[in-house]
């Protein structure tokens, strides 16, 4: 609760009312802590139907899987935020993780291949916001004509089938433990989290994004960089898209053709799950990590309760509806006169 | 004439955010009879239409409609009783053909297991009605292949005879809101033919600046000023001088606006543009000096406010030129506006001015400039928020918390969240649009105030405004614009100020000795 508040009182939630008690009922209001309600009563529901989720060896499992969709996220957030949509991280991570692949049997770059990876996702996400804010293409438009093309792309270069490599250094970026029992690739995504955090609450940048998102006509009027400010924000969705396309290839040991194909939902899910408003201006990335957690709790803990796939489909996608349902605030609809 | 009214309008008031906009209006209109309304902008036209269509209810009063009590909470109740609005901005959706637009809402009297619907009748029936009118109009053709004008007049008479032809309702009740603002000439003879046939079957109030028309065309007119009826004339007993006064006869107050304030144009020149051509309007050529106010006046529609934006660089311009403090001659570009130290208030608040989920300080601090960050992009949060305690302090934000929502704020003190936007930076010039449109008095009073305390450290002042008042009494020379062209410069020194009647005359269109006048 106290960093609920703590980001309300730094701006995370606009609504926000000076005083503890008004910024709390502000809170409870516009449903922000309604994420938060839903991760404990799904670690607490897990813990107590199945007694393998909390063991430390399902713990080490999960922490790799929410990382990649943590990473992943952290960019496409920003994008949602200033009211646009970015379908193609998904595509994005399976691209850089196949060319890094590709690049590693070429030759042995090892962890230069994650800095290959990145500056790859970040041309992809430039390609992206360009088309989007130049051409003036809807971004769902574009993100779902890029998705079709990153994919083709990228199976092409696979061949279609999946593709091993052979660098320990780069292996060891992911699955190494510098921190027992807590895999590399989860201090990549909460560095990361945390710097983004702080770019979305600190930075110029950070209050551009709100501003788009929340008034693109008065950010126009008042004379902010509208346009290479939405490029930026794609570039940094493919950066993150690359990071995570590595880092995911680097933990499984091969880019596959089905690698990052969860990822357009579950990003999209745990973005909008968290908190941020698909109209775009509320919310932001610190809030993406409790949506992460509620779909990674949610994968994990239906499958070690032998779930079976289609139910868990099912499920995962009642979830996020209802969770949107609840938590948005419909007071913002209200038009004054 | 009857004298049985069609629809009473008994003591209705209406206020809001306590300032009253409506008070206590009492009005009859008979049946067959068209009903002219005039008054100034603020004067309550809209909101009484807003009445008598349920948009808004009022605080206080009864309407009678044939006698009985009629109280719609809709303006689809409205509508269904008889009464019905042209609105200033077009209700047709021009991808549907003619027909699907006129009987739009009323399907259901056409279709077949309330689905299918009987065409070939919905299209005779149309073509019955847009004929009868004398439109010339094919009722299969898409509403987009038809003039703004032509459109226009379909409003018209589906306003009209739609309840007529469809609801069997014996005399609708209605309500024209400006509806020749945007006619051609050979429109608004069509128009008037119009209104004269359609008499017969309907009761009209008609909604105009043009008070030759309103005189032209209605048998009684109302003169509103400040949400209260001044006077209500028959039509043989009113000319326009009559109405012009009846209007705008208030008395002036020169301290209201701080006259003796005033600073002249003496001074070094802040911004100029020369040729300017956009969106709206053309080869415009100003100066604006410091320590002075510009107010810039017109008829809806001159391009007032597209030149505001013009100038800033905020809409792009085809040709010309500004320069600032006597520069480079440069195309305006907003990023150079700012870097200049121009600030830009617009005039649909809600919409172009704040974002109202936001807390004032994000509200205050959004401008394209580094004000609020370091070189590398650091937000400043806490001098973000000291600024705007000081501001919220400094302008009297009342009820103002940095972190507060705006949408909690009053429009009054949501315009003054916008001015503090620029009063936080270094600001040289401001181009206010209607600054204090849909603001109450006492933030009006205090807006005028900051004003002139900007005015006197230096800054130069373009007022954009459609209030008459606040453009001669705040200005210290007055341009006016016509159909998107800066016709005239009148000087307004705080003792010789031009008089409204003499601005409406200058603004109307058509006026041959205006030539003369144009300044250099």
């Amino acid at each position: 609760m106290s960093e609920q508040k703590a980001s309300a009182v730094s701006g995370g939630t606009p609504s926000a009312a000076p005083g503890p008690a008004s910024s709390l009922s502000a809170s409870l209001r516009t449903g922000a802590w309604l994420p938060v309600a839903v991760v404990v009563a799904l670690f607490v529901f897990f813990s107590l139907m199945t007694p393998s989720f909390l063991t430390m060896r399902n713990a080490t499992g999960l922490l790799g899987q929410a990382s990649t969709l943590l990473i992943a996220c952290l960019g496409g957030s920003f994008v949602i935020l200033m009211g646009s949509i970015d379908l193609s991280v998904g595509a994005m991570v399976l691209m850089s993780g196949a060319a890094t692949v590709v690049a590693l049997n070429f030759g042995d770059i090892g962890a230069f291949a994650l800095l290959f990876a990145v500056l790859l996702g970040t041309a992809l996400g430039t390609l992206n916001g360009a088309i989007f804010a130049f051409g003036r293409i809807p971004s769902f438009v574009v993100t779902l004509g890029t998705l079709s093309i990153f994919t083709g792309a990228a199976w092409q270069l696979l061949e279609g089938r999946a593709l091993r490599f052979d660098s320990n250094v780069f292996e060891m970026l992911a699955i190494g433990q510098l921190v027992p029992r807590v895999p590399n690739i989860a201090l990549f995504a909460i560095a990361g989290w945390g710097l983004m955090t702080w770019v979305g609450l600190k930075t110029r940048f950070g209050r551009y994004m709100y501003s788009i998102g929340g008034g693109e006509a008065v950010a126009r009027i008042v004379g902010l960089p509208v346009r290479r400010y939405q490029v930026y924000a794609f570039a940094l969705s493919g950066a993150m898209a690359g990071l995570a396309g590595a880092l995911a290839t680097a933990r499984l040991g091969a880019a596959g053709p089905t690698l990052g194909q969860d990822l357009l939902l579950n990003s999209l899910a745990a973005i909008v799950v968290g908190g941020t408003s698909l109209a775009g201006g509320v919310g932001g990335v610190h809030r993406t990590l409790i949506g992460v957690l509620i779909i990674a709790f949610l994968d994990n803990g239906l499958n070690l309760m032998g779930v079976n796939q289609y139910t868990q489909m099912v499920i995962k996608g009642l979830v996020v509806v209802i969770a949107v349902l609840i938590s948005q605030d419909r007071g913002r609809n209200f038009i004054i006169k | 004439m009857l004298h049985t009214a069609r629809l009473e309008i008994q003591d209705i008031s209406k206020s809001f955010e306590g300032a009253k906009v409506l008070d206590a209006v009492d009005l009859q209109i008979g049946p067959g009879q068209v009903l002219g309304l005039i008054g100034e902008n603020g004067a309550g036209k809209s909101t009484l239409l807003n009445i008598l269509t349920g948009i808004v209810q009022p605080d206080r009063g009864t309407l009678l409609l044939d006698a009985n009590p009629f109280n719609p909470t809709s303006y689809a109740e409205a509508a269904r009783q008889g009464v019905s609005r042209v609105f200033q901005e077009q209700a047709l959706i021009p991808t549907l053909r003619v027909y699907e637009n006129l009987f739009l809402s009323h399907e259901a009297r056409f279709s077949r297991f309330r689905q299918i619907m009987r065409q070939r009748e919905m299209i005779d029936l149309a073509q019955g009605i847009v004929d009868n009118a004398g439109l010339g109009i094919d009722v299969r053709k898409p509403t987009s292949v038809y003039s703004f004008s032509k459109r226009q007049l379909l409003e018209i008479v589906r306003a009209c005879l739609v309840p007529v032809d469809l609801l069997g309702i014996a005399h609708p009740i209605i309500l024209l809101d400006e509806p020749t603002a945007s006619l051609d000439k050979a429109d608004e003879q069509i128009f008037f033919r119009l209104l004269e046939r359609l008499r017969a079957q309907a009761s009209f109030v008609f909604v105009s600046h043009r008070l030759s028309e309103v005189l032209e065309l209605s048998d009684a007119i109302v003169v509103l000023k400040d949400g209260r009826v001044v006077k209500r004339l028959e039509a043989g007993e009113a000319d326009e001088r009559l109405l012009h006064s009846l209007m705008v006869g208030r008395e002036q107050r020169s301290d209201y606006y701080h006259e003796a304030e005033q600073q002249g144009s003496q001074r070094p020149v802040v911004l100029e543009a020369r040729e300017l051509c956009g969106d709206g309007f053309s080869d415009v050529g100003l100066a604006v000096h410091e320590g002075e106010v510009l107010g810039i006046g017109g008829l809806l529609n001159s391009g007032k406010s597209e030149l505001g934006k013009g100038l800033m660089g905020i809409t792009p311009t085809r040709s010309g030129h500004v320069r600032m403090h006597g520069g480079d001659w440069l195309q305006p570009e907003i990023s150079a506006s700012l870097a200049a130290g121009c600030g830009y208030i617009p005039a649909e608040r809600l919409v172009e001015g704040i974002v109202a989920d936001f807390p004032v300080t994000w509200n205050m601090s959004m401008a394209g400039d580094d004000r609020f960050c370091s070189s590398l992009g650091i937000w400043k949060t806490k001098e973000e928020k000291n600024v705007a305690e000081r501001m919220i302090a400094e302008l009297k934000i009342r009820s103002a918390a940095p972190l507060l929502a705006c949408r909690k704020l009053s429009g009054g003190n949501q315009q003054k969240v916008v001015l503090a936007r620029w009063l936080c930076r270094d600001v040289r010039l401001l181009v206010l649009d209607n600054p204090t449109r849909g603001v109450d008095a006492g933030a009006k009073e205090e807006i005028y105030a900051t004003i002139r305390q900007l005015t006197a450290s230096g800054v130069a002042v373009i007022l954009i405004t459609d209030e008459l008042l606040e453009l001669i009494g705040m200005s210290d020379r007055i341009g006016i614009m016509q159909q998107g062209r800066l016709t005239t410069i009148v000087d307004a020194a705080p003792q010789s100020k031009p008089t409204e009647v003499e601005m409406i005359g200058l603004m109307l269109p058509g006026e041959q000795d205006l030539s003369e006048r144009r300044a250099a």
